[in-house]
Parts: structure tokens; sequence; C-alpha cells
């Protein structure tokens, strides 16, 4: 059996990010602006707790991204 | 004569809602009572010897044994396992009779050819279907086979793991057999487990002893249930009542959020959809289903079967009808299950007299899906399900469901 399919999922995204943790490049795309930064945070009272730092962003190329950083694993993810 | 075998895991229950935790069940420990009750459910042997039994009020067993542990009951996981079981025991070709989680029998006869040894008697050739049995469970269970199937549990109980006790012959060997057992075992039949203390208080300590004694006495003193005991207690039995093979349908969804509420009964939706939507259905409507969830924070299982007042494939009733169950829960769920348990016969549409133009188009949509699930699978027609449209991760604001047309 399998299971439900859910929609806006994670994926995968490859993003520099400056030492402050802003992001530069996302897929090889250069960073025009931030239109909004938000953090959040849920299920802190169990084992698999969540903390991302979510980032709205327009690339050089005019595509509007959504991307976040797992501030647990330190990985980067693009969700729609 | 019949052959029967008896298959007994003792603490069952107690042991999967333990799961790996062995030292739980090293030490005292007794499944918490069930919501609603005060009593405690299957106990270890450690806290056997605190004089804690089962079934007694969870106040006086914390009085006997301070330091006993409450194991969450896993009424859900617990099914699932007999059920594999089960179905481990009827791959072998065995006609199984479950009498309660952790007890089946099963008639022998008809497996001895196949599993039986080629030499000896049946009692010799019994052996082989034993091991065909033990091969198929792969769990520590307790064997025993008489002629009838209150010999063959008691034989069961007096078993060793590896060592099953076989009673050879007829009536009149199990009688023999069972009449040194004290009358207590008759407690195993819930219409006689009142009778044993008032057979203690009478002087009548052994199954042997009862069997003694004239019917007729037996049925003027305690009526029916005098008959049936002195029936047992004599060898005999009713025939056993095997269960019909069984499907295995069944549809889970783990939610990720704690879920209750509103949220549940979406969830419930999604389950129903994609239950309705298997192949596997095939066009029949559900007579019984299971709802039961996994809790939060470890808190165990939560089982809840529901039989349907007529066999239903209309989800909107569906949903009206157990819906109300989620309420019943005692936590926010993990993951929430459904599962079949009965199938009806094959749902039918009538034709109405004067055709309206909608339910025409919905029945041509009814019929394309239909077509295009038996062409592309459950997955072919979906739509979109807001589960949770007001939470702050989009992953699980929505996802794709079974269009039920």
């Amino acid at each position: 059996m399998s299971g439900p399919r859910r929609l806006s999922v994670p994926r995968r995204v490859a993003v520099r990010a400056g030492e402050d943790g802003l992001p530069l490049e996302v897929d090889g795309r250069a960073v025009d602006g931030v239109r909004e930064s938000w953090l959040l945070e849920d299920r802190w009272w169990t084992e698999r707790p969540l903390r991302r730092r979510y980032w709205e962003l327009v690339t050089v190329c005019g595509r509007n991204e959504v991307v976040f950083h797992d501030l647990l694993s330190g990985r980067w993810w693009r969700q729609r | 004569m019949a052959l029967i075998v008896c298959l007994l895991l003792p603490r069952f229950q107690l042991t999967t809602a333990a799961g790996g935790r062995d030292e739980l069940l090293r030490g005292p420990a007794a499944l918490a009572p069930e919501p609603g009750s005060q009593q405690v459910g299957e106990v270890s042997l450690a806290a056997e010897a605190f004089g804690v039994d089962p079934g007694m009020r969870l106040g006086e067993a914390l009085a006997r044994c301070p330091a006993l542990s409450l194991i969450p009951p896993d009424p859900a996981g617990v099914a699932d396992a007999w059920e594999r079981l089960l179905v481990r025991l009827e791959s072998i070709g065995a006609a199984v009779e479950p009498e309660r989680p952790g007890l089946v029998c099963f008639d022998a006869r008809g497996l001895l050819r196949l599993h039986g040894t080629r030499v000896g008697g049946d009692a010799d050739r019994v052996k082989g279907v034993v091991e065909a049995a033990r091969r198929a469970v792969r769990a520590p269970a307790r064997y025993g086979v008489a002629p009838a199937r209150f010999a063959a549990v008691a034989a069961a109980a007096r078993a060793r793991a590896r060592r099953p006790v076989i009673v050879a012959g007829g009536r009149r060997e199990a009688r023999a057999f069972l009449a040194p057992l004290p009358v207590a075992l008759l407690r195993a039949r819930p219409a006689l487990a009142e009778l044993p203390e008032a057979l203690e208080r009478l002087g009548i300590r052994t199954l042997g002893e009862l069997a003694a004694l004239a019917p007729p006495a037996l049925a003027d003193r305690f009526g029916t249930a005098g008959v049936l005991a002195h029936e047992l207690a004599s060898g005999g039995d009713g025939a056993l009542r095997p269960r019909p093979a069984g499907e295995f349908l069944r549809e889970l969804l783990e939610l990720p959020e704690a879920a209750s509420g509103l949220q549940l009964e979406r969830g419930l939706g999604v389950l129903i959809d994609r239950l309705l939507a298997r192949r596997e259905r095939r066009g029949r409507t559900l007579r019984a289903v299971v709802l039961s969830a996994a809790l939060v924070e470890r808190g165990g299982t939560w089982r809840a079967p529901v039989v349907f007042r007529e066999a239903l494939a209309d989800p909107v009733r569906m949903r009206l009808a157990l819906s109300p169950r989620l309420a019943l829960m005692p936590a926010p769920a993990e993951e929430l299950r459904l599962a079949v348990e009965r199938f009806g016969p094959p749902a039918s549409e009538q034709r109405a007299l004067l055709k309206d133009p909608a339910a025409a188009r919905r029945e041509r949509l009814r019929e394309a899906i239909r077509q295009t699930r038996a062409a592309a699978g459950p997955d072919a027609a979906l739509r979109v399900l807001e589960v949770d449209p007001g939470s702050r991760f989009p992953e699980r604001r929505a996802l794709l469901t079974p269009f039920d047309g």
C-alpha cells in the first residue's frame, strides 16, 4: 500500500549563504532581493522537533523562490 | 474422532504491548486498565508472584505490589500481530478458530497427509503438523493435542515450549488426562466462569471428581452450565467453528502533527476515499470496519470495531457513521488506520424512472473514473483535500486523495 501523496513536499536545493545566513545563490542563480524571512519552530516537545528559517527570495532571472534552512540538519530545501 | 491442536501464547497481549522492552516484563508489570475500566489486564510472572492477577482492580494490584509497572494497552497492535499469526497458520492449511488473542485451535485431521509423518498412528503423525505450525508461527508457543478442544487447551497449558503434550486416543483417554486437573480450568469458558468456585465449596476439586457425578444431578443443581461442565470434564466438547478465510485490506495515514478534532475527521475522510478506491474491493460494499490509531507520546493504541447498519459503499454515509467514534479516542493520534473486517454484497445502483441529467453526468463521470482506475490503478483520479489548511508548514496543509466521483 502506498502512503497518501502530500502536496508542497520540500525538495533539496543547492544554496550558497553568507556568514549571516542570508542566501546569496539558489541553484547557481544569484539572489537579487529578499522579500521576506521568518522562523518556524514546532514539535519541540517531541523527539523530532522542527526548526526552520524560511526565505522568500527573488533571483536575478526574476524567479520567486521560497527556500528554508533546516536549523537542525543544516540542509537547504525548496518549498512551493 | 477429531484431532484438535491448540496453540497457546501465554501473555500475548502483555508481550505485544511491551514491544521490545523485555526488561519491563522481567519485573512486576501489568497491562494498564482500558479507558473506562479499573481492572488491570494480563500480568507478568513477577507480578503474579506478588499476588496480582489479571482482572484485579488497579488499586488492589498497586496495594499488593507498589513497584508494579503499568504498560499502556495496545489493542490495535495486538489485533495486527494476532491476525498475522493466524494468517501464517492458515498458510499451512489450518482452518483456525481463534478464541482470544494468544489462544487458537484447529483440527489437524485434514493436515495429516500434508504435514504428518508417514509412520505411526495419528498421535505420532500429528507431531509433523505441530512442527509445521511451529515453523509457520515463528513464536515461542505451547502446543497441546487432544480429541476435544477443552482437553487440547488444558494440554497446551501444561505443555512447555518445544515439548507439545499429546493426548492420544478418544474421549476415554481425554477424560483420563483431565481427571487430575483442577476444576478451575473451567473458568476459561465464559459461560462457566462462576462454576468452579461453587464446585470447590461443595468439595469437588478435580475434573475427575466432576466427571464421576451423574449429569442429571448436575443439571438439577447448576442447569445447562452443569451439563456443559460435565461434558467438558468427560473429555467431550462442541465441534470447532473455524473462521472464514478473510481478506486483509487496510489504509493508514501518518499524522506528522498529533491530530485531533477537525484534522482527524479530514484524515478519516482520506482513509475512507483510499479504501473505497482499492482495486481489491471489486465493487463490494463494506459491512464491518475497524478504526484504530496510534496515540501520541507512546500512549499505546486505540481500536474501535464498527459494524454498519447496512453494508455501505457511500463515503458520505461512512463518514457519518465513523466520525462520532473519533471523539472517543483518549488522546491525540500520530497515525490513523482504517481496515475492512468484512465485506458486504456488491453495490447495486437502482435506476430512477425519470433520468436526472445531473445524475446521468455524475454516473458517466463515476464510470470514467472506474475505468481509469481499472487501467491505471487507484491513484489514477485524485483530488486535493485540505487536511490542515491553517498549518504553518506548507506540506501539512493538503494532500491528494482518490476522487470519489
